[in-house]
């Protein structure tokens, strides 16, 4: 089920959130309710930690994770740093990545298999997010579109990415990542997928102006019902045709 | 674009626009005039009216020109409807006097208006007016007819109904009588009128229906007869334009018992005789009635006409969508097949539209979001989702309400509410001891960062840095011993002691220079104390020895340096004696006013005031107490002004601020000099 909720009056919750299967990040905020909603969905299965990163709130775009490990950028600070390894796992690993593209949310986009990085990204950050991680590592664009972090959204079992990937992009895209996608928006109609949506293999959880039909995209192709993400296309696929061009 | 005719206004007819036309100039211009005023005044009260009543005519007769569809603009099928039902000639040809209309009007205000210029009298500027009304009227008049025809057309196409001629559309057609207007009262709610004879349906009627998620007009055309273009009357021409311009499925319905009064054979005539206007529309052919007669009861020649239309459909023309499905068969009466019907009609338009859709441009920017990417699988690794065994038997137990989460939101409204509740961050912490979770951690220690000392593998690190620090020493230790053993040359005594002298007096120099560059860059002026003259060689004692030695008198000199330390008194301004030392400056009075012969030649030179050379202790007054008394004055003037608080001398001031005599007095037109 994908949930619909609010960051203090921002529908970018990705900004300010990050979810793996092992864990989720989620901002300190003026108020409990954006922890509260990961926590009753969440906190039975995996921690859920609040924290800030660099002493920002935009802990979704700073960080990226996956259920091995979570890579944090330069500017986090130590007494972070000590509080995130104080609440996650011992098995997990934590680690400080020099990077100049400190919004490693942005920059890198990945599921517990593979990973899709920024082309400018340093070869030594290739090398820590394929170590640390443990996933293959491509460098790819999404549409035009170098912030790939920032216009895709995949777990284990699918993904959303920009509205305007071609049809070649995303059948190469998709053998790269070994899921089915789909492009789509979040947020009625934006197409900063991963500021929208934030998922793992089970849960996902939406910006609050998602609409319903994009709430049914996602929770199809991340497979959080029983369905197969192909059934509702095929059947109306003419219909669709006739009715948007 | 939305073929709405119900907005037109409504168009009068030629009385009452005249009425309105003429009330309104009487309403909305002045009414008062009167015979002594200037002519001028009478003539533009005249011109307004003439004016006011041309431009009422202008705004109302190109609204009715703007309101009423262009028949060259519109959709062909409505371009053609109206050319069937009101004859296009005749509803151009209303509008084209409508328009001529209004230019005339138009030019006999122009005309009148420049008349009235002439108008020596409010007799004869009333006249003029008159005229210039009354032509107005009359020829509105003289359009009576054509505004007339405008109302009822009007009020025709207000009733038409809304077709949309680009959507989804099913046309329905065939013979009188053969249950057309049945099939759509079956497949929508449009009720329509449906009567055991001919031509029951008169015009064209629009219905509605959903099919695979849209919406699907139905349009139930009046039946036709198979007889050529030029004998058809109005309501078959309508069924016509439909068939002729709507990209729509058509539903040919043939009726198989023949009750409608046609034959089959007939039917199928008519079939191949309007088949021209099928071309590129998919099509359907639907055998009714079959409760009264089946298909298979027919007469083989029967069969082989249906067989034939059949035939037909599939030609190239027609799209076909499966074999089986060409020929569906329905009764309108048992509802048996009427839905068939539809589902064919609607698979195959919606086929068409998807192809011809498909080959546009637009397509690819839609088609990439319908598209579910299936991954190609690249190698033999398998990429499970990762669903820890929890989630599953929490969620059941979470909606069993056997698991019930304290969030953070209940403890916050709980403990005061937002901004109010403090969260606990470390309750979560996963420790090995639950104790440690509050312990307190000293973020800065001996000014060091703790975190940057925090290494688990310290005592390694530290051993393997020791171990590389004595190999280098060792190493540093034989590299030296090498070079000794290599720079040492073979110098006797003697010459080591002088390369040792000349190296402590060239450590010495460079030690000297190194001290007199620091103190020289650090301070501003020179200075005259021990600091810059450690070695105390600038002493008067030296200074009479060097000069004595040079055979001149120093006293002077000496004075003069001990007066110019600091420390003293200073020496009272004196002159030295001209001629003197022969170096001293010698041109004024000496210090007891003796006078002094003046060594310039010229006398135009006045006596020079040597510049002050120590400050002075009254700063311009005669003494310190001259000095202090004037300073007393001073505060005590002020003291005054500062305990009122009032301005003071030194405040800005206006005085007043707008000077009568600088503003008063009328200002000419175009002036700004008022005076």
């Amino acid at each position: 089920m994908a949930v619909r909720l609010q960051y203090e009056n921002s529908n970018d919750i990705g900004v300010f959130a990050n979810l793996t299967n092992s864990y989720c990040i989620t901002a300190l905020g003026g108020s409990e309710n954006f922890y509260s909603v990961f926590q009753s969905e969440l906190a039975s299965d995996i921690p859920v930690v609040k924290t800030s990163i660099a002493g920002t709130r935009l802990v979704g775009r700073m960080s990226v994770g996956n259920k091995n490990g979570l890579l944090l950028p330069n500017s986090v600070t130590d007494q972070e740093l000590l509080h995130m390894r104080n609440s996650l796992p011992d098995d997990l690993i934590i680690q400080r990545v020099d990077e100049r593209l400190s919004a490693l949310g942005n920059c890198i986009a990945c599921n517990d298999y593979v990973a899709l990085i920024h082309p400018d990204l340093d070869e030594e950050t290739e090398e820590i997010v394929a170590d640390v991680l443990g996933v293959e590592v491509f460098r790819q664009t999404i549409a035009g579109n170098t912030l790939v972090g920032s216009y895709c959204c995949f777990t284990n079992q699918g993904g959303v990415v920009h509205p305007q990937t071609t049809i070649q992009d995303l059948d190469e895209l998709s053998s790269l990542l070994q899921v089915p996608l789909v492009a789509g928006t979040m947020n009625r109609g934006s197409d900063v997928i991963s500021a929208g949506l934030i998922a793992n293999d089970w849960a996902a959880f939406c910006g609050l102006d998602t609409t319903s039909t994009e709430l049914q995209v996602v929770e199809n192709i991340l497979k959080l019902k029983q369905l197969q993400p192909s059934s509702l296309v095929t059947n109306l696929r003419a219909s669709l045709v006739d009715a948007l061009v | 674009m939305q073929y709405n005719f119900k907005k037109i206004t409504t168009v009068p007819t030629a009385k009452d626009f005249i009425d309105v036309v003429l009330s309104r100039t009487q309403r909305q211009t002045p009414t008062v005039v009167h015979r002594g005023y200037a002519i001028t005044r009478i003539r533009q009260f005249y011109m307004r009216k003439v004016k006011y009543t041309q431009t009422s005519w202008n705004e109302k007769l190109s609204k009715i020109l703007e309101d009423f569809p262009r028949v060259d603009d519109i959709h062909p099928f409505y371009s053609d409807l109206l050319n069937v039902l009101y004859d296009k000639d005749h509803y151009k040809l209303a509008l084209g006097q409508l328009n001529t209309a209004k230019n005339i009007i138009d030019k006999i205000a122009k005309d009148y208006v420049k008349l009235l210029k002439y108008g020596d009298s409010l007799y004869r500027c009333k006249q003029l007016k008159r005229a210039a009304l009354g032509r107005m009227c009359t020829i509105m008049k003289k359009h009576a007819a054509s505004l007339a025809y405008l109302e009822q057309v009007r009020q025709h196409m207000s009733r038409l109904p809304s077709i949309d001629p680009n959507t989804r559309t099913i046309l329905v057609c065939g013979y009188p009588n053969v249950g057309k207007s049945s099939f759509m009262n079956k497949v929508t709610r449009a009720d329509v009128e449906v009567q055991p004879y001919a031509f029951t349906t008169k015009s064209i009627y629009v219905g509605h229906t959903d099919y695979k998620y849209l919406r699907w007009q139905v349009l139930d055309t009046p039946g036709i007869l198979d007889r050529p273009l030029e004998e058809r009357n109005t309501i078959e021409m309508q069924s016509i334009t439909a068939m002729a311009h709507l990209r729509a499925v058509v539903l040919y319905i043939v009726d198989a018992s023949e009750q409608c009064g046609y034959t089959i054979k007939q039917q199928a005539d008519l079939f191949h005789s309007i088949k021209p206007l099928f071309a590129n529309k998919p099509l359907v052919i639907a055998v009714n009635k079959v409760d009264v007669r089946k298909l298979e009861d027919l007469k083989p020649e029967d069969a082989a006409l249906i067989a034939g239309m059949r035939a037909a459909v599939r030609g190239p023309a027609a799209l076909t969508l499966g074999e089986e499905e060409e020929l569906p068969c329905m009764s309108t009466l048992s509802e048996e097949g009427v839905m068939e019907v539809k589902r064919v009609c609607c698979d195959k338009l919606l086929a068409a539209r998807v192809e011809q859709k498909l080959a546009s441009r637009r397509a690819g920017e839609v088609l990439n979001r319908l598209h579910v990417a299936q991954p190609k699988p690249r190698d033999n690794i398998s990429r499970p989702a990762v669903i820890p065994h929890s989630v599953a038997i929490n969620k059941a137990k979470k909606a069993s309400g056997e698991l019930k989460i304290v969030t953070e939101k209940m403890l916050q409204e709980e403990n005061g509410g937002a901004g109010v509740y403090n969260a606990d961050l470390r309750k979560n912490y996963l420790l090995d001891n639950d104790d440690w979770k509050y312990d307190i951690m000293p973020e800065i220690y001996n000014g060091k960062n703790v975190a940057d000392f925090i290494d688990p593998e310290i005592d390694e690190r530290l051993a393997e840095l020791e171990r590389e620090e004595e190999e280098l020493e060792a190493k540093f230790q034989e590299d030296k011993a090498a070079a000794e053993m290599e720079m040492e040359p073979d110098l006797d005594d003697e010459e080591k002691e002088l390369l040792g002298q000349v190296r402590a007096r060239r450590a010495k120099l460079v030690s000297e220079h190194r001290r007199k560059k620091s103190v020289a860059n650090n301070v501003p002026t020179m200075r005259r104390d021990r600091t810059s003259d450690p070695e105390r060689r600038l002493t008067t004692t030296r200074m009479k020895e060097s000069l004595g030695a040079m055979g001149i008198d120093t006293t002077l000199a000496v004075a003069r340096a001990r007066s110019a330390s600091a420390v003293r008194e200073g020496r009272k301004r004196s002159r030295s004696l001209a001629g003197n030392g022969g170096d001293e400056d010698v041109d004024a009075m000496d210090a007891d006013g003796e006078e002094k012969p003046r060594v310039h030649s010229s006398k135009s030179r006045s006596v020079s005031v040597a510049r002050r050379t120590s400050k002075s202790k009254g700063a311009g007054l005669r003494d310190e107490s001259e000095k202090m008394r004037a300073q007393k004055l001073a505060d005590k003037a002020q003291r005054k002004m500062n305990k009122r608080a009032k301005t003071g001398e030194a405040d800005r001031v206006i005085i007043t601020k707008m000077p009568k005599h600088l503003f008063s007095g009328k200002r000419g037109n175009g002036k700004t000099d008022r005076r």
